[in-house]
């Protein structure tokens, strides 16, 4: 029975990838836009998620890996396209090739000193081979300097994004699966006893970087032929926040965490583009039902040992008490003419959202949403025992 | 300027003191702020990557001083005059406002997370980080970015000038034998526009506009001769803004070492850095005195801001606390980490460093050389200059 049910997996994803493809046809180009950038951003997730939440290599600079790839197959595009002979998809697929291998080298670089770090060093090492890469990228000539370089020729296609985005989720958790993947886990658990236990620790940290940051060099040149216009200013330090956000948010070290938490940490914000401005009385109610929802939560957390339905319906409850405190004090301080009349754009409230979403999620969820828990039919008929075992 | 520049092109090395003096001053600010990231990594084994937030609030206090003051955004009359304790207030102002922000966020992002791991601490810091930025841009002055007046610094115009190298005799006689001529020739124009019975100097008969041409040669001659002996000498010039900033710098270290060093809560401070279960079973109160740490250590950062705000006038955004913060943060890893003397010497070292890349020519990679230094540093010597890299037990 394996062939059959991995051949008809492996059909259905590419199947349901020009499905979406062909359903995108249908929608504007904003929506198209939407679809391909949540595929890039899913791909970005998961792949960081290998470095920080499978192997546990805390790596927060995951902006460059991309702006690498990104660089490098626009760089070519520009320069060799139409002399090498081939055109359309293979060329893309050089690309992505190219890119990745460019962001690998890129991350074979800061695995490299990572062997000698831990925890907030190497985060802070991250950061700044970010930094660097970012300032040497916007200081050269060829590359556009701050301004930006135009990508020619365009490849716009949904189902290529979405194709990789589950090749990406594949190699991660097919990862897992094998005698290669769990020396990954070993490391995240204890590095000093997976090194006891024969782990080569140096090479299971140098391949998850390695493949984090090649999958990320794919996203940069799928971003930089889908946009056809790249510049240092898309990969900035608060890109890799963002999708460090998407990891700890979905459950460090769970793949489809990151996926869920991926689309819908990109698909939310991108809505408050088109939202209302917020009214400075809206604006305070909503912040003190947030913090009152949050407490209430908080405290659940820590004092509450009973049963699971209890348990869930505190939850409610505190996130229904925080709602509706937040609508009835911005009803309130409505009457309050002054603050009525203050306005905030919604989209400058997208970051501020980012990091009320980490620092909330640190207070009462430090594992994430989703914890190192995968979404399989399993795991959901594990849950339901579960249930029925505390009800008996 | 791409890579390829070569090294030293248009270096003139007749600056270097110069440029190592504002490397120093410079530094004092990065040692300032590089000295909260030690103290609370010192205690909590945390990097707070809020530190940067806090240097950018206490930015803004000091700007909303300086406001208050009466050096607000519009126009400043006339007659409105600065004196140092309108510097003072602003500067006391700063660190008090700073020292509770610090206190604030220990008490609700860091103090809940003390049973946490590590990382959980890490990334909440990044959060509060953002937080300060983004939602610090929603009601702060932000676009355009906006200076302190410099009319709040009495001391603007003033300057220190050290001579190092007396300016040369021969080029002092040469520019004097250069004026006398120019006056010679001046007066000789003169008469002749007189004698020509013309008004102006453009009117000339062909000799008149020879006498001309000659004025005109003697007066190039002697502005090429003043401006040889103008820079024949060698001297500092530090502006006293400046001078006073490294100063109150090196004078808030030293009282931070007399209370780190010769105080009951500094001996406490030292007992948590160096085991924090076993100072806590010896009686110390540990939540306070890492209360205590985080306001010092906000205080120091509110002192640096003010003054890197005021005498070097850098105009403030929400993300102004971001480059200083991080680079005092590797100053702090270059001095060794938890290390309170390495913490300064770190800092003047990255000031120095930074100037020093500019006077080479590569003012572009002003920002990354912080993180070329930092990865060099853990690469060879993790535990910092002054620190010792610990073996981690199992």
């Amino acid at each position: 029975m394996y062939w059959p049910v991995r051949l008809a997996s492996i059909l259905a994803a590419v199947g349901g990838c020009f499905l979406l493809d062909a359903l995108a046809r249908g929608v504007d180009d904003y929506a198209r836009r939407l679809i391909v950038l949540a595929g890039i951003w899913v791909i970005l997730s998961v792949s960081l998620n290998l470095i920080n939440g499978i192997t546990g290599q805390f790596s927060i600079g995951h902006a460059a890996f991309w702006q690498v790839g990104a660089y490098t197959a626009g760089y070519l595009s520009v320069t060799f396209h139409g002399k090498w002979g081939i055109d359309g998809l293979p060329w893309m697929i050089l690309m992505m090739a190219l890119g990745a291998l460019m962001a690998a080298v890129a991350g074979l670089i800061v695995g490299l000193p990572s062997l000698r770090l831990r925890g907030d060093y190497l985060a802070i090492v991250t950061l700044g081979f970010g930094e660097i890469i970012r300032i040497v990228v916007q200081n050269q000539k060829p590359l556009g300097e701050a301004y930006g370089m135009n990508v020619q020729p365009k490849f716009q296609t949904v189902w290529l994004v979405w194709l990789m985005a589950i090749v990406c989720i594949a190699v991660c958790r097919n990862l897992l699966r094998t005698a290669h993947g769990l020396p990954f886990l070993a490391v995240r658990e204890d590095e000093v006893a997976a090194g006891a236990m024969g782990v080569n620790v140096t090479q299971v940290k140098v391949t998850a970087f390695l493949i984090g940051s090649a999958f990320a060099g794919v996203a940069g040149a799928l971003l930089a032929h889908y946009e056809g216009f790249i510049s240092p200013q898309m990969f900035k330090m608060e890109q890799s926040f963002i999708i460090l956000t998407m990891v700890v948010l979905g459950g460090t070290g769970s793949i489809t965490g990151a996926t869920i938490a991926a689309v819908a940490l990109f698909y939310l914000p991108e809505r408050l583009r088109d939202a209302p401005p917020v009214t400075g009385a809206a604006l305070l109610g909503g912040l003190i039902g947030t913090i009152v929802a949050v407490v209430l939560v908080k405290r659940t957390v820590d004092r509450f040992h009973g049963p699971k339905i209890g348990a869930a319906t505190r939850y409610i409850g505190s996130v229904v008490a925080g709602i509706v405190l937040s609508l009835a004090l911005g009803a309130g301080f409505g009457m309050i003419p002054k603050l009525a009349s203050q306005s905030f754009e919604a989209e400058k409230l997208r970051m501020v959202i980012f990091a009320g979403v980490l620092i909330i999620l640190m207070l009462i969820r430090p594992q994430g949403i989703l914890g190192t828990n995968e979404f399989s039919l399993d795991w959901v008929k594990s849950l339901l025992r579960k249930r029925k075992a505390v009800e008996a | 300027m791409d890579l390829t520049h070569s090294l030293l092109g248009a270096v003139d090395f007749g600056l270097l003191p110069q440029q190592v003096v504002n490397g120093i001053l410079l530094g004092s600010i990065y040692a300032l702020i590089a000295l909260g990231y030690t103290m609370v990594y010192g205690v909590l084994r945390l990097i707070n990557f809020a530190h940067g937030e806090v240097f950018m609030l206490g930015a803004y206090v000091s700007l909303f001083v300086a406001w208050g003051l009466g050096f607000g955004p519009g126009p400043v009359s006339p007659d409105q005059t600065s004196n140092w304790v309108n510097l003072v207030i602003m500067l006391v102002a700063s660190m008090g406002v700073c020292a509770a922000v610090g206190m604030f966020i220990e008490f609700f992002a860091y103090r809940p997370m003390r049973n946490q791991p590590r990382i959980a601490s890490l990334i909440t810091a990044i959060g509060v980080s953002l937080l300060l930025q983004y939602a610090g841009a929603l009601f702060l002055p932000n676009s355009p970015p906006v200076p302190i007046r410099e009319e709040v610094n009495p001391y603007r115009a003033n300057v220190l000038d050290v001579p190092l190298k007396p300016k040369s005799a021969d080029l002092l006689a040469q520019t004097k034998q250069a004026q006398v001529a120019l006056d010679e020739a001046e007066r000789t124009l003169k008469d002749t526009v007189a004698a020509e019975g013309i008004k102006s100097e453009f009117d000339l008969s062909p000799e008149g506009k020879k006498v001309r041409d000659a004025r005109n040669a003697a007066r190039t001659k002697a502005t090429v001769t003043q401006n040889a002996y103008d820079q024949s000498g060698l001297s500092l010039r530090i502006p006293y803004g400046q001078l006073i900033m490294f100063l109150t710098s090196i004078g808030l270290m030293l009282i931070l070492r007399h209370v780190v060093m010769n105080t009951a809560p500094g001996r406490a401070m030292r007992a948590v850095s160096l085991d924090y279960d076993s100072a806590s079973l010896m009686g110390v109160n540990v939540g306070r005195i890492i209360t205590l740490t985080f306001a010092i250590g906000s205080a120091l950062a509110g002192a640096g801001a003010m003054m890197n705000a005021t005498f070097l006038g850098t105009p403030l955004t929400t993300f102004f606390g971001m480059q200083p913060g991080v680079k005092a943060f590797v100053a702090a890893v270059l001095g060794g980490i938890g290390n309170i003397p390495g913490a300064v010497l770190g800092g003047l070292l990255m000031g120095i460093a930074e100037t020093l890349v500019v006077w080479v020519g590569y003012g572009d990679y002003k920002d990354a050389i912080a993180f070329v230094i930092l990865i060099l540093v853990l690469l060879f010597r993790p535990g910092g200059l002054l620190g010792s890299a610990k073996v981690e037990k199992v």
